[in-house]
């Protein structure tokens, strides 16, 4: 093993390990990571694997194919988290308006009373 | 109609400068007034606490779209019907309120939109603000449809039919152009109004700057996209 495979196997136990024990998740994202991960691990194992997907699909070299999928892949996690950003804004907006119209009611009613 | 079935929304972020003088002034047209403080960090209500004004409060600041959607709610809530929104800096007259209210009232159509354009001298308005607003006309006619005469004026008026249909998610600036989406969307009936916008050295700085006006268009593209 050279240098760079022990670095990059040892960070992607480290994530996988991280993920499974600190965070709570569905079964699928679980099954999706542990794909991904041992993905990762053969690629970087056995670099020649990406080296002839790469020629199947025309791309040059392995390392490219792989750059290129982490582009795709980059794009559709940043627009994932900020469909979810904006959904948490709209829940803390839903929040804190109810809470402001609550009050006002309920200050009304003291005038009232 | 009895006056105070008309609503005043004034919505406010952090402006004691301005806002007792513009409160006090509106108090006296025994409309009701209901100011919406979005989050301010100074206390709002200590300087208005004397004048019968309503007075809601977000606990965190959440931008002038959602102080208004809020200003909606509670309006209708007691019953409102007719709602105003009016901004707090101080540079949209009074006597304007009844313009708007005018055609609603005749039941000609169910909102009216302030303009600067259809009796102001253009001279008055700033020249780069004339440059943005030109360019923001020409966005909203391609995003909405509608080409109005002005943009993003916070000056409107609006029926009840019209505010429970509209409900504006967008909490930022790009309100005044989902009002447009809204509008087209449930075909409702729009005339717009001369007004009369003072522009102070307050409110000349407080307007929207190019970089506000991107963020605004940024919004807008990612609320066509993800709506």
């Amino acid at each position: 093993m050279t240098g760079i495979q022990i670095v990059l196997v040892t960070a992607f136990v480290f994530v996988a390990l991280y993920y499974f024990t600190k965070l709570r998740n569905r079964i699928i994202d679980v099954i999706l990571l542990l794909v991904l991960v041992i993905l990762a691990v053969l690629f970087v194992l056995f670099p020649e694997i990406t080296g002839l997907i790469a020629k199947k699909l025309g791309v040059g070299r392995g390392a490219d194919l792989v750059f290129y999928t982490s582009i795709v892949t980059f794009w559709f996690v940043v627009l994932k988290l900020y469909t979810k950003i904006r959904k948490l804004e709209q829940l803390t907006t839903d929040l804190i308006r109810k809470q402001t119209l609550d009050e006002a009611v309920q200050k009304k009613n003291e005038t009232e009373n | 109609m009895h006056n105070s079935s008309v609503y005043i929304i004034v919505p406010a972020y952090n402006e004691q400068k301005v806002l007792l003088k513009t409160i006090s002034a509106l108090v006296t047209t025994a409309y009701s007034v209901v100011v919406v403080d979005d989050g301010s960090t100074t206390n709002l209500k200590e300087c208005i606490k004397e004048l019968p004004v309503y007075f809601l409060r977000h606990q965190i600041n959440l931008g002038q779209g959602a102080a208004l959607q809020t200003g909606n709610e509670f309006a209708l809530k007691m019953g409102a019907k007719y709602i105003v929104h009016f901004d707090a800096d101080g540079q949209h007259q009074i006597s304007d309120i009844e313009k708007l209210l005018k055609p609603l009232l005749s039941m000609e159509c169910d909102i009216t939109l302030g303009s600067r354009f259809l009796q102001q001298q253009a001279k008055e308005i700033p020249v780069r603000k004339r440059a943005i607003i030109y360019v923001a006309r020409y966005i909203n006619l391609l995003f909405t449809g509608i080409l109005l005469s002005d943009a993003h004026n916070g000056l409107r008026a609006m029926n009840k039919k019209a505010a429970d249909l509209l409900t504006l998610s967008e909490n930022r600036m790009s309100h005044a152009s989902e009002i447009l989406f809204l509008i087209k969307k449930h075909k409702l009936k729009i005339l717009e109004i001369p007004v009369s916008i003072l522009y102070t050295p307050y409110s000349k700085q407080k307007g929207q700057s190019i970089w506000n006006s991107i963020r605004i268009l940024f919004d807008l593209l990612l609320h066509k996209l993800f709506q």
